[in-house]
């Protein structure tokens, strides 16, 4: 297993730091990509911070009331080695669908 | 960084290539095969972005710098005409560069060095300069990832002389592919199709093609995936496991088709499209690449121009859309799906000559 470091980003235009008002996960919690993490507060606004990607929560950093500078780190996930730094995401072999159905008069000439 | 993958399925500690079947990802298989040509080749380098110390975005060359050191596989800045350009230098100071494109959509700002130099050194030099360079570009759709970094750009390469393109479909043929692509004398653009890299599947070590092929057990030609007798889909990279899918379903219906895994798309197995297509006298050609200018009309000409007299039908073909290719969430829209391939099948089943 790998660990990756996310980084508070810039919220704004030139922000340079967060508070955090409450956390949306825990260490231990597997999480989905676009799943709230964390709620923060700006200067300039109150948002939730969506997952960058999927991932087990090994750390978090910071607690409520606590200000963070952007670009120092604010969750670790966990992922398995074959997928550690891609960007996108693996793909689910899924059963084939299908609605379409063929029909052919097929002569042998 | 753990070495989970170099683990699962590394060459012998002394570099000898493996033998027997083993089940690997096409990850595993590319790595696998990486190591022995840099086992086998003291002047083989690996190198690009990540590659090094992380091991490669998608873990390919997982490992090969603590094998190797620092000096044979390494990072390079986020520069992708230096990549290329210093594969020229490296040429011609007679390494083999293996350079890695980090996606597809990168490979744009080294078009100068991969069309301007990498391409034709070889003919500008009289044959003094040849240009040994692997070419590996993680390639095609299918991961959900942002602009840049889903794109077909097997037409673009193809159409420059002295480039040879080629797309492994599975874990197997990625294995064999990548060795024989490594040991050749002139520059291959290796696309790997990136949304089939953590599906595995059994690799041969002992044989390229062991089920046998118009291409006579080399990994240089096409080959055929699956017989059958109504019609043939081409296809290459990820498209090639759909259309399996796709003979699948369409056996339920009655109708027996044949998948020729095109692999090399330039230069293209003429005679194993014409072998196939004079049995079956129907084709489909199926890419994620947009339809105008695609390689699908190449094949479509190719087979025209062997296959006209008996053919049953126009050639069909079942692209992507001439569109940027979409974000996301719209992807399956735009790749090839099953039902588009089904459809592209009827139109060639019920076509009625004037």
């Amino acid at each position: 297993m790998a660990e990756i470091t996310f980084p508070l980003p810039d919220l704004g235009e030139g922000l340079i730091e967060a508070t955090v008002l409450e956390w949306l996960v825990s260490p231990g919690d597997q999480v989905e990509r676009n799943q709230p993490l964390v709620e923060v507060e700006t200067t300039k606004s109150a948002v939730e911070l969506p997952s960058p990607q999927a991932g087990k929560v090994v750390r978090i950093h910071g607690g409520p009331g606590d200000k963070i500078n952007v670009g120092e780190p604010l969750i670790v996930f966990e992922v398995p080695d074959n997928t550690a730094g891609i960007v996108g995401t693996v793909p689910k072999e899924e059963a084939p669908k299908r609605r379409v159905r063929l029909s052919a008069v097929l002569d042998e000439d | 960084m753990s070495n989970a993958i170099l683990e699962s399925g590394a060459a012998m500690a002394d570099g000898t290539p493996r033998r027997g079947v083993e089940q690997l990802s096409m990850q595993q298989a590319l790595n696998l095969a990486l190591d022995e040509v840099l086992a086998a080749n003291p002047k083989a380098l690996v190198f690009g972005e990540d590659c090094g110390r992380l091991g490669g975005v998608f873990r390919v060359t997982d490992g090969l710098q603590a094998k190797y050191g620092t000096g044979r596989v390494f990072d390079t800045p986020l520069a992708e005409s230096g990549i290329l350009g210093m594969s020229v230098g490296l040429a011609m100071a007679g390494f083999h560069s293996i350079p890695e494109v980090q996606f597809d959509g990168f490979a744009y700002p080294a078009i100068n060095q991969i069309v301007c130099q990498i391409a034709r050194m070889n003919y500008r030099s009289r044959g003094t300069m040849p240009m040994p360079i692997t070419l590996r570009v993680p390639s095609f759709g299918g991961i959900r990832a942002p602009e840049h970094h889903g794109e077909s750009l097997e037409a673009l390469f193809a159409h420059v002389p002295g480039l040879k393109v080629v797309s492994p479909s599975n874990p197997h043929e990625a294995y064999h592919l990548l060795k024989y692509a490594a040991e050749r004398p002139d520059p291959v653009v290796f696309m790997e199709p990136k949304s089939r890299y953590w599906q595995k599947g059994e690799v041969d070590f002992d044989s390229a093609d062991p089920a046998g092929s118009p291409a006579g057990g080399s990994p240089a030609g096409a080959k055929v995936m699956r017989a059958g007798r109504h019609l043939t889909l081409v296809a290459w990279g990820a498209m090639v496991a759909r259309c399996l899918q796709v003979a699948e379903l369409a056996a339920e219906d009655g109708i027996d088709i044949e998948v020729l895994d095109l692999r090399w798309l330039k230069p293209i197995d003429e005679a194993a499209l014409a072998a196939s297509v004079r049995k079956t006298r129907r084709a489909v050609v199926v890419h994620e690449a947009p339809l105008t200018s695609g390689l699908g009309a190449e094949v479509a000409q190719l087979i025209t121009q062997a296959c006209f007299d008996t053919l049953k039908a126009p050639v069909e073909r079942v692209t992507g859309f001439d569109v940027p290719y979409p974000s996301g969430d719209l992807e399956d829209e735009y790749i090839p799906n099953i039902d588009r391939i089904l459809f592209g099948i009827q139109r060639v089943l019920e076509y009625k000559r004037g």
